[in-house]
Formats: C-alpha cells, sequence, structure tokens
C-alpha cells in the first residue's frame, strides 16, 4: 500500500492536514498536498495513483478529473451527489473515515493487482523478456538452459493467452508491463 | 446478403455493408447513389461491370474468392484498383486512425504509458505499411505493368502456381494492435474515443485481408509468371 502515490487537493487547510494525517497514520501513506496550482506542475511531476479532491477543486476543473473518474475520490460535504465519482464524507467520524479509506484503497490495490501479468506463468515471462531483447529461439533456449521444442511451446502458449503474434507485438506487450 | 450481380441496387450493397463505401470510392462511385442498379451506374461510368462485381463480391464475402475469374481480368485493371486501394490507405485511412490514436492520448490522463505505447506501435505498422505501398509504386507495379506489354502470356495459365494464403506481416501487426487494445488496455483513457480507434483500425484490418487475397493469390503468380517469361 505505502507504493501508492497520492495527491490531496484542496483550498481547505485543515481538511488537507486532517487527511494526510489519517493516511500516513493508519495506512502508512505519504501523501502529497496541493491547491490551484497543482495542475500546471504535473507534468513535471507525474501522475499519482489516487487524487483526493473537494468539490470546489473538481468543478472548476471537472476537464481535467472526467477521464480520471476511477481514480478520483471526491471530499464531499455530506449531501453532494457527484455522480460516477467515489466520495469520502468529510462530516462523518474519523472511524467511519477510516473505514471507507480502507475500503477505497483496497480497491485501488486490486486495480494494481489485476494490471500485472499474472496469466502469464515465470517461465513465459522470462522467454518474454528475451524475445523482447531481440534473442532467437536458439539464444533462448540456451540462456535458459531449455530445448528449442519447449522454447516454441512457451511462445505458441504466449501468442495464445496474449493475442500477439509479432515479435514487436510482443516486445509493446512487455513494455507495457515492465517485463523489459 | 446473396451475391451481387448487374441487378443489384447500389444503395441496398451500402445498407447492407457500409464498408462498401471505400470499394466504391476506388471506381468514382461516391454518396448519393439514388436507386441505381450496379449496370446502369457502370454504363454511365464506364467501369467494367463484370470486374467490378467480382471485387465487391471478394470485398463482402470472406468465403467468395474466384480465383480463376479474377485472374482472367486485365492486368492493368487489378493493378490500378490495388494502386488505389494504397492510396485510399495512405490518405484517408492511416491519417484517420492517427487521429483518432491522437485526440484518444490528448484527453487521456498523462500516466497511461501503455497507450502511448499502443501508439508507438501504431506508428511501427503505418511506416511498414507506407513502406510496402512505396515499394509497389515505385517498381513492383510499374515491373508488372513493363513485363506484360512485353508478353503475350495467358495469365489463366498460372493460376495452377498460385499458392495458399501465406500470412503477411502487416496483417499480423494489426491483428497484435487491435488484440492489445481488447485485451490488454488499462488505465484511465475516453471509453469512447477507445471505441474510435478499434472501429477505425478493424475497417483497416478488413480492407487489408480482403486485398491482400487478391494481390497475394492473383497478383503475385501472374507477376511471377510474368518475370519468368521474359528472364
Amino acid at each position: 500500500m505505502p507504493s501508492i502515490k497520492v495527491i490531496i487537493l484542496t483550498l481547505d487547510t485543515l481538511k488537507a492536514v486532517g487527511l494526510r494525517c489519517i493516511l500516513e497514520r493508519s495506512f502508512g501513506i505519504e501523501a502529497m498536498v496541493g491547491d490551484n496550482n497543482y495542475f500546471a506542475t504535473l507534468i513535471t511531476n507525474g501522475e499519482p495513483n489516487l487524487f483526493f479532491v473537494d468539490t470546489h477543486l473538481l468543478m472548476s476543473h471537472l476537464n481535467f478529473f472526467l477521464p480520471r473518474k476511477s481514480k478520483t475520490i471526491v471530499l464531499s460535504g455530506g449531501f453532494n451527489q457527484i455522480e460516477d465519482f467515489d466520495l469520502i464524507d468529510i462530516t462523518s467520524s474519523e472511524q467511519e473515515i477510516t473505514s471507507r479509506l480502507n475500503k477505497l484503497l483496497k480497491q485501488e490495490e486490486k486495480k494494481e493487482e489485476k494490471s500485472m501479468t499474472t496469466t502469464l506463468s515465470q517461465r513465459e515471462i522470462e522467454v518474454l523478456k528475451l524475445v523482447a531483447m531481440g534473442h532467437i529461439n536458439k539464444e533462448i533456449a540456451q540462456e535458459l538452459n531449455i530445448s528449442i521444442n519447449t522454447v516454441l511451446s512457451h511462445r505458441k502458449n504466449l501468442t495464445s493467452k496474449l493475442g500477439i503474434k509479432s515479435v514487436s507485438g510482443l516486445t509493446f506487450y512487455a513494455m507495457m508491463n515492465g517485463i523489459v | 446478403m446473396t451475391l451481387i450481380n448487374h441487378d443489384s441496387k447500389l444503395s441496398e450493397i451500402i445498407v447492407h455493408d457500409p464498408s462498401t463505401i471505400t470499394v466504391l470510392d476506388r471506381f468514382g462511385i461516391t454518396l448519393g447513389v439514388g436507386d441505381a442498379r450496379v449496370i446502369d451506374t457502370c454504363h454511365e461510368k464506364d467501369i467494367d461491370v463484370d470486374f467490378f462485381i467480382t471485387i465487391l463480391n471478394t470485398y463482402i464475402n470472406e468465403d467468395y474468392f474466384p480465383q480463376e475469374i479474377l485472374a482472367s481480368f486485365n492486368v492493368a485493371k487489378l493493378v490500378d484498383y490495388l494502386s488505389k486501394t494504397n492510396s485510399y490507405y495512405e490518405r484517408n485511412v492511416l491519417p484517420n486512425i492517427e487521429r483518432h490514436f491522437a485526440f484518444l492520448l490528448s484527453k487521456s490522463p498523462l500516466a497511461n504509458n501503455n497507450l502511448v505505447l499502443m501508439r508507438q506501435f501504431f506508428d511501427e505498422v503505418k511506416g511498414e505499411l507506407l513502406q510496402r505501398i512505396k515499394n509497389d509504386c515505385d517498381s513492383w507495379f510499374p515491373e508488372i505493368m513493363s513485363n506484360e506489354q512485353q508478353t503475350s502470356l495467358s495469365v489463366k495459365t498460372v493460376i495452377r502456381d498460385i499458392e495458399n494464403d501465406c500470412t503477411d506481416p502487416i496483417e499480423d501487426k494489426i491483428d497484435d494492435l487491435i488484440n492489445m487494445l481488447i485485451m490488454h488496455l488499462k488505465g484511465d483513457y475516453d471509453h469512447n474515443l477507445g471505441y474510435a480507434v478499434i472501429v477505425a483500425i478493424f475497417s483497416l484490418k478488413k480492407d487489408i485481408k480482403q486485398n491482400n487475397r487478391i494481390r497475394n493469390r492473383i497478383l503475385r503468380p501472374i507477376s511471377q509468371a510474368l518475370s519468368h517469361t521474359n528472364a
């Protein structure tokens, strides 16, 4: 969980300090805090995994948040219903807020796990890595100390599982998933 | 749809399969076809009606591939059709996919790195397709036309040499790109724009697949036979 990068965007200092404190104490997450100026520095800072944003900044930067709906959590005042966005009612008790945060952070954790290449075996990942690095089947067999037929079998499985046939397609897939 | 014939109405052909609009365009037929029949429009525009019908049926029906009929047409007609097909890819299809991709990227969070990589993969496919088009235009098509003028070879004699479908690296990569988008797209993105990219790539895939049959199973054997005859 601590590897998740979080930003709190609000003009309310107490709201920001309170949420940052709960995130650090209960979840070991060191959140950054930003305001209107944050959007200008986004390119240099890179995007976080999660945005906590108050309704005021959400509405004034709706075009920014709409495509980031799945990673935005709105700090709502209890009665605000913002369609399709996950909400935290900041008027509820600390215990309720912590429980809600726990649920939302677990959802984010599951998303991260889902995005990993879980359908591939360790051996298939090793073969994929070598394919992406430009090795031919014979070299892969030598490197992994397996027969060429076994390499061919792994490659067939890779194509079948990933739906990708070409070497450059496999290379891009490996890059997309941090395998190379 | 049953096979298109002389009396089929152009409007019904388009309604049944709107992607035929792009094939009709290669014959100089644009929207606003009224209730004209195939034979009327072909006469009006001086199009070889049998060639037109064969190309359309080949395009619409995956199972329809009349090798002997296709090989019996004048080579210049096949070359002209494939040149216009290339031109359609270069001027319309590739820029269209690029536009959709650019729009999708511009509306997606910067962190969605896998979309950026998919776009780079598309650039690679595009580069290979453009290189093939250049090669067709600069050397392969002129060579076929030149050899054809120097020989009296009957194209029907080459049919027996036609090989089965071989895999085409460009087709394979387009399939890979489609599967990447369908199976492996993740992170935040604008869903509608994502669908637009996929539909545009599917349209290219269908066109290339259908026309590769004419290219690889008809024109290539003819080209090889003409080269041997003139060697």
